[in-house]
């Protein structure tokens, strides 16, 4: 009994390191559980919130890694796209239109001003590139808190109604619990998508390109269509975690999306780790999870000095990213491993 | 003609708040190879001590701007020392994210030390004025121009004509070979941080008495410092100074003429499209890449 019951855990485990996709799958439905944990009081509705927040990091943060980890490219502006999205699927869904075209409508006019950014980094570098970014992301939060369209201080969104036949709305609990469920599952989808184009020729041309522009257009890489690509993909992934905080929180305020957001996108992918797709998740949960979920009733004020000293001391031991802690741990166990074989040897050589 | 010219002595006196940002940024970055966002934080954290030693005591603006340029080159050899040193081997973009720790820690700090009343620094000067062609300009004004004008003039000549300017840039044009070759370049990354955290902190306290002194008080400075950098290019420490100056020029004319909404989108666009035909600003060049 125990035997086959070994036998399945055992067919199980291969099969997860065999197919990555299911392992997203699996990692989703375990994130899915928390959905059901406040309505047998075991978490608050506030903690619920904390990781409906660290799934929205980590859809943004995965497309800035493939810019900073798989192209070696960087963008400031990630806020204004973030604010693009909330924005823009509260102003489609006030004009009355239904979910899906909007999201479709605001993820399409945001890749647009992406292809834009794309198109100028083709004539600029390097920390040029950087601020470029940046100024586009003060143009997009100066037109949100200007237009009248943008309600000023933010857009009230409300109920979203999926597919034409269920409406969710924050206020009621349940919905609350169905709403983290949808993030949970664009994220998985997100993290496929991402796994996909990285493991795909399009991955393999970006990682060229970041190591060098020249050898890469020397073996046929085209810099324009990538770099267009690279930038498209973050700008989308960023909008796409707009729209879920748009339909999660219900309300998209228009002066939040300011450069620290940015920064604490790009820090997600630093602390995580550079091409790594769970990285990207531990990223913001060390940046915003542990904070907010812990630190903060540890240490009250003192938290966001912790969270400040959290990411220098991660930076100085980890520089690519806090996933290499399992290939530490990993190396200690064999070490440890091997020393206690081979003191059983000593030992039974003795006897 | 009146209105011209307040916006030329407005302008004058932001963009030495700029210029002084910006060349504090500058100078991290060519000696450290780190985009500093934290100047900004710098500059409020010791412009906090001033204001604390002012309300608390009643010492003189003149005496605590002094002592806080002091903390401030403290602060900027603590940071170096204890934080920017042993991230020699970090990637640059870690490094930059460890600006962004800094923050965090700065503005964290602060309401732990000061309190979270908002503090009042009163201007250098405080009255008096004369009027060119119908617009009055202070005296606070001319002066903060003068002091920015004339200290960023002191260290242009010192980085140009004197030993250590020169180990200042040789550092920034190669940090292994100018090791190689005796220059103490730890002293230099470390004079540089203490230099920028004075500039930033000079910053702050022109900055303060418009408004009260306040954590976020130069996230705009900071940003516009930037913006200064990449339009008069990051290779000169003059470019930065200069683009700081025409930022504010340009910013509060479009804002006066054209469109009080969009007169900043419209510089900041236009500032997009030069960039796009001159991508190393005004007065940078194209850095030779090695195959």
């Amino acid at each position: 009994m125990m035997e086959k019951l070994r036998g399945i855990l055992l067919g199980f485990t291969r099969s997860l390191k065999r197919h990555p996709h299911i392992q997203f799958m699996v990692f989703g439905a375990l994130l899915s559980i928390v959905a059901f944990l406040p309505h047998i009081g075991i978490m608050n509705f506030s903690t619920m919130s904390i990781i409906a927040y660290i799934v929205i990091y980590t859809v943004v943060a995965l497309g800035m890694n493939i810019l900073l980890g798989f192209s070696g490219l960087i963008s400031l502006g990630t806020a204004g796209f973030i604010g693009a999205g909330a924005l823009g699927i509260g102003v489609f869904l006030g004009l009355g239109l239904p979910f899906e075209l909007a999201a479709l409508l605001t993820v399409i006019i945001a890749g647009g001003i992406g292809a834009l950014i794309g198109l100028f980094s083709l004539k600029v570098d390097g920390i040029y590139l950087a601020i470029a970014t940046l100024f586009v992301g003060e143009i997009l939060r100066q037109i949100y808190t200007q237009v009248a369209i943008f309600g000023g201080e933010g857009i009230n969104i409300g109920g979203v109604k999926f597919l034409g036949l269920i409406e969710l709305n924050q206020i009621r609990q349940w919905n609350r619990s169905y709403l983290f469920i949808i993030l949970v599952i664009v994220m998985v989808i997100m993290m496929m998508v991402m796994h996909n184009i990285i493991k795909s020729r399009t991955g393999r041309a970006l990682m060229a390109m970041s190591r060098s522009d020249s050898a890469a257009q020397a073996m046929g890489v085209s810099i324009l269509k990538y770099r267009l690509t690279a930038f498209i993909l973050a700008t989308v992934f960023a909008t796409i975690g707009g729209i879920l905080y748009g339909i999660y929180f219900q309300q998209a305020p228009t002066r939040a999306w300011t450069l620290n957001i940015s920064l604490i996108i790009i820090a997600m992918v630093v602390v995580g780790g550079f091409k790594s797709i769970y990285g990207t998740f531990l990223g913001a949960f060390v940046i915003h999870g542990i904070p907010n979920l812990w630190l903060k009733e540890l240490f009250d004020d003192v938290s966001y000095i912790f969270s400040g000293i959290l990411i220098i001391v991660v930076i100085l031991f980890y520089p690519n990213g806090f996933v290499y802690v399992w290939v530490d741990i990993k190396k200690a166990y064999y070490k440890y491993k091997l020393k206690y074989a081979q003191k059983k040897k000593v030992t039974a050589d003795e006897e | 003609m009146d209105n011209l010219f307040r916006i030329i002595f407005n302008s004058l006196q932001t963009g030495s708040v700029y210029a002084l940002a910006a060349l504090g940024i500058v100078l991290i970055f060519r000696t450290s190879k780190t985009t500093n966002f934290a100047q900004g934080s710098i500059g409020t954290l010791n412009a906090y001590v001033a204001a604390i030693l002012l309300s608390s005591w009643g010492w003189n603006i003149w005496l605590v701007a002094i002592i806080s340029m002091i903390t401030a080159f403290i602060t900027g050899i603590l940071i170096d020392t204890f934080i920017i040193r042993p991230a020699a081997k970090v990637s640059p973009i870690s490094k930059q994210i460890i600006t962004l720790g800094l923050i965090m820690v700065i503005v964290g700090i602060i309401p732990i030390i000061f309190g979270v009343d908002p503090l009042r620094l009163p201007r250098f000067i405080g009255s008096g004025a004369i009027s060119v062609f119908g617009a009055s300009l202070t005296y606070n004004t001319i002066f903060v121009v003068l002091l920015s004008l004339g200290l960023m003039g002191l260290i242009f000549w010192f980085i140009q004509f004197t030993k250590w300017g020169l180990a200042i840039r040789v550092t920034a044009s190669n940090e292994t070979t100018s090791k190689l070759m005796g220059v103490p370049t730890k002293t230099v990354t470390m004079m540089s941080w203490a230099t920028a955290a004075m500039l930033g902190t000079l910053a702050a306290l022109i900055v303060a008495p418009q408004a009260s002194v306040n954590p976020n008080m130069l996230i705009d400075v900071q940003v516009s410092a930037f913006f200064a950098g990449v339009l008069g290019g990051f290779q000169t420490f003059l470019g930065p100074v200069l683009g700081a100056y025409i930022i504010a020029f340009s910013r509060n004319a479009a804002i006066f003429y054209i469109s009080d909404i969009w007169g900043t989108v419209i510089v900041y666009m236009s500032i997009l499209v030069f960039l796009y035909f001159k991508p190393f600003g005004l007065f940078g060049k194209k850095p030779v890449k090695k195959v």
